[in-house]
């Protein structure tokens, strides 16, 4: 067990949706003034900013590496240092550790991680186009017209077939998502969701549905991490980090070996053994989605079903509000909307958001830990953090 | 208006010969001479040893389907016309892995596990030849 060097004290969000009257720069700073007055600062008690990448506007992504944030928000001749973390989806675990670890070799006190982008507001082809470019070999695997939903295609099957896992089941995860976005003011999709209304919406790539695919979203989030020994003096209740662990297991989808695993088991035993709890002591699961198979894949190698089937285990509505183990509580990419790099960071921030107790009606009673794990590109890596009420 | 092109691959100095094999109906695989190391896809240096002595060998052109999708809809730019088309991760006999597509009869109803053998699909206007895969003939 390691001891507890950091957490996080403050939380911001702008709500998730089609906004193109919304700057990426508006959103950006006006979740990170949300999440610095969240922890009772103001902006010169930042010592550093990492923004994560955005992907939808190259100028904006551009201004982010050069310190815009630190001049809009008042951190000029104060923050020592502004520095882009990007590692697609994975950005919110990968961000998260790198604060960390900055925090524990004594570089900065209060570090401000935010992201901010538009693709949602890109047009629908433009979409498709960018994330068939995101992890997708250019020159093995776009010629046979690869894509990111066939990348969720490719491991659902795969996936099915070594597991037994129905298609009502991945549908199944995509309706306990929306039971918890349609508690979410910040949710882009409120409306009630059936396991037919899945399975009856247009096939995209097999065995995948329309409404098994996110839907590309505009969206920024924010959070501060700050040094445990100070934590407790600006936050009632810190989210504090207890333990990570992650395996690149891939660039290319096509070159994975072990497509209904990926490297979860492996990263759950690292980041377990380094925060000292273990999978019967987490009460809450925030798990990267995207497509409904990551969560079934995650929740296993993670051992967080007792044993059962994760497709069961969801399927009997044991990740839904009032189940044993609420999962990914703000909805998901699935149900959120998926932000690019944001999709991970937002469920992310709602892990933080339970352990802080200011998840509203979606307030998971009893809450000490909670897992979060994330995944970049074409799922090249696999994330596991550990988070709780109790420092070690 | 012209409709969007497919994407082509656009070969390294190290991948030409890849390339090159399939434009003659054959399909190798990157050898390293060093340590013997077989690689799918091309590389630079050995991922193995990181030698630069790298060459390449027939492959036999069979093995199995690891994963597969039927894409029905929303296909990137360049392939709106080819909808429906079946894209399938292949394990070769040699034990290396290449994305591909699974072409000819059945292919829309191919398995995790059916076997497949290569064949190679000109692209139309192109000097580009991909390999792809048929349903193995049964034994
Ligand atoms: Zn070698």
């Amino acid at each position: 067990m390691r001891r507890t060097t950091s957490a996080v004290i403050g939380i911001g969000e702008v709500p998730t949706g089609k906004y193109p009257e919304r700057s990426e720069l508006d959103a950006a700073v006006t979740a990170s003034r949300e999440a610095i007055l969240d922890a009772g600062l103001s902006p010169r008690d930042i010592d550093m900013v990492l923004p994560v990448g955005a992907l939808a506007s190259r100028h904006f992504n551009v201004d982010l590496v050069f310190s815009r944030l630190c001049e809009e928000l008042g951190m000029n001749r104060s923050a020592k240092m502004n520095c882009q973390i990007m590692a697609g989806g994975a950005t919110s675990s990968a961000v998260l550790a790198v604060a960390d670890a900055l925090i524990a070799n004594g570089q900065a006190k209060r570090i401000l991680c935010v992201h901010s982008d538009a693709v949602g507001s890109l047009p629908r082809q433009a979409g498709i186009d960018l994330f068939a470019t995101t992890g997708v070999s250019e020159e093995w695997e776009a010629p046979f017209g690869h894509n990111m939903n066939a990348v969720g295609a490719l491991a659902s099957q795969r996936y099915m077939y070594e597991t037994g896992t129905t298609e009502a089941e991945l549908a199944a995860v995509c309706v306990s998502l929306r039971k918890w976005a349609m508690l979410n003011p910040n949710a882009m999709f409120r409306t009630p969701l059936t396991i037919e209304d899945v399975m009856g919406s247009k096939l995209v790539a097999t065995p995948l549905r329309a409404k098994q695919c996110n839907m590309l979203a505009d969206g920024a989030a924010a959070f501060i991490v700050a040094d445990a020994a100070e934590a407790g003096s600006h936050c009632e209740m810190p989210a504090y980090v207890r333990g990570h662990g992650s395996l690149v297991t891939h660039y290319s989808i096509s070159q994975e070996r072990d497509l209904a695993r990926l490297g979860f088991p492996e990263a759950a035993r690292e980041a377990y053994a380094e925060a000292g709890i273990g999978p019967d002591a987490i009460q809450l699961a925030s798990i990267y989605d995207a497509y409904p198979v990551w969560p079934l894949m995650s929740l296993d190698g993670l051992n967080l079903c007792r044993g059962e089937r994760a497709g069961a285990f969801v399927a009997a509505g044991e990740t839904s509000p009032g189940g044993s183990l609420p999962m990914t509580t703000n909805g998901g990419m699935l149900s959120q909307g998926h932000t690019g790099v944001g999709g991970g960071i937002a469920v992310m921030v709602e892990a933080f958001r339970q352990l802080m107790g200011k998840a509203g009606e979606r307030q998971v009673a009893n809450l000490v830990n909670a897992v979060e794990t994330a995944s970049g590109g074409t799922w090249m890596d696999s994330h596991v953090t550990i988070l709780s009420r109790e420092a070690a | 208006m012209t409709a969007p092109v497919r994407p082509l691959p656009q070969p390294s100095a190290w991948s030409a010969p890849f390339w090159q094999a399939a434009r003659e109906n054959r399909l190798v695989i990157q050898r390293c001479n060093a340590c013997d190391e077989k690689i799918m896809f091309p590389r630079r240096y050995c991922p193995s040893c990181l030698s630069d002595d790298l060459g390449y060998v027939a492959a036999k052109g069979t093995g199995e389907i690891y994963t597969l999708t039927t894409q029905m809809a929303g296909p990137p730019s360049g392939f709106e016309d080819l909808l429906p088309y079946v894209i399938a991760v292949i394990r070769l006999d040699e034990d290396v892995q290449m994305m591909s597509n699974i072409i000819g009869p059945g292919a829309l109803s191919a398995r995790i596990g059916d076997r497949v053998q290569v064949d190679f699909h000109p692209v139309p206007g192109t000097d580009t030849v991909l390999p792809v895969f048929r349903l193995a003939e049964e034994d």
